[in-house]
């Protein structure tokens, strides 16, 4: 296959190349983002509403939370469904900042209903401030996929 | 492309690459016969995909295949 390549400039010519067709392959990453964004806005979305909600709850609430979980979830289909391809480290990011945000979410979920900032009688948008805060992994997940454009 | 990809869809690499439909079967074909590359087939719906990507083998020859190009162009 080598031996095709024999100049210098051929050879430059055909790496050249290469690194061409590996930028298009990381351009194709970033589509990884915006399954990662439908998350991050959903989850945001119900922290907003229950923030917004009384403690005993409202009917708006549970219909606007029901509704955004499933456009959230129509949407995540449809952009999983539109990956043409994708690198190797492109999907271990994206997994690792799935588990990443489960396990940072866990630790503040813990620490929220643990210090009573999630408690009775709390206003209800500590609610959100704890999600808030829940949400950096897949934030940070956001960026650095955003990143592999470069 | 495929050495950049972990997996890749047929049409992303036709695209991108500029050839035809049976220039790149025909291709993938003779790589897939050499143990270079894995074609996996499989629906979305109703809709037919092919995903490419290289095996191993084909990642250790590909990354040879490089090395002699620096060494050449170097």
């Amino acid at each position: 296959m080598t031996e095709a390549y024999q100049t210098r400039e051929d050879a430059a010519a055909a790496l050249a190349e290469a690194g061409i067709r590996a930028s298009q392959v990381r351009q194709a990453d970033t589509q990884l983002r915006w399954m990662l964004l439908v998350l991050l806005a959903a989850y945001l979305g119900v922290a907003l509403l229950m923030s917004l909600s009384p403690h005993s709850g409202s009917t708006f609430a549970a219909v606007g939370i029901i509704a955004m979980l499933v456009a959230a979830v129509a949407f995540a289909v449809v952009v999983g469904v539109r990956i043409r391809a994708y690198s190797r480290a492109a999907i271990r990011l994206y997994f690792g900042t799935i588990i990443a945000f489960n396990l940072w979410n866990a630790l503040v979920t813990s620490l929220s209903t643990g210090t009573r900032f999630w408690a009775q009688g709390q206003p209800s948008y500590h609610f959100g401030i704890s999600e808030a805060v829940g949400v950096i992994p897949l934030v940070i997940g956001v960026w650095l996929l955003s990143r592999r454009r470069d | 492309m495929l050495a950049a990809a972990e997996q890749a869809e047929f049409g992303f690499v036709r695209d991108n690459v500029e050839v035809t439909d049976s220039m790149l079967s025909k291709q993938m074909s003779a790589l897939e016969q050499a143990g270079y590359v894995k074609v996996k087939k499989g629906f979305v719906g109703k809709r037919p995909r092919t995903w490419l990507s290289l095996t191993k083998e084909g990642r250790h020859r590909f990354a040879r295949h490089m090395n002699a190009l620096r060494e050449i162009a170097s």
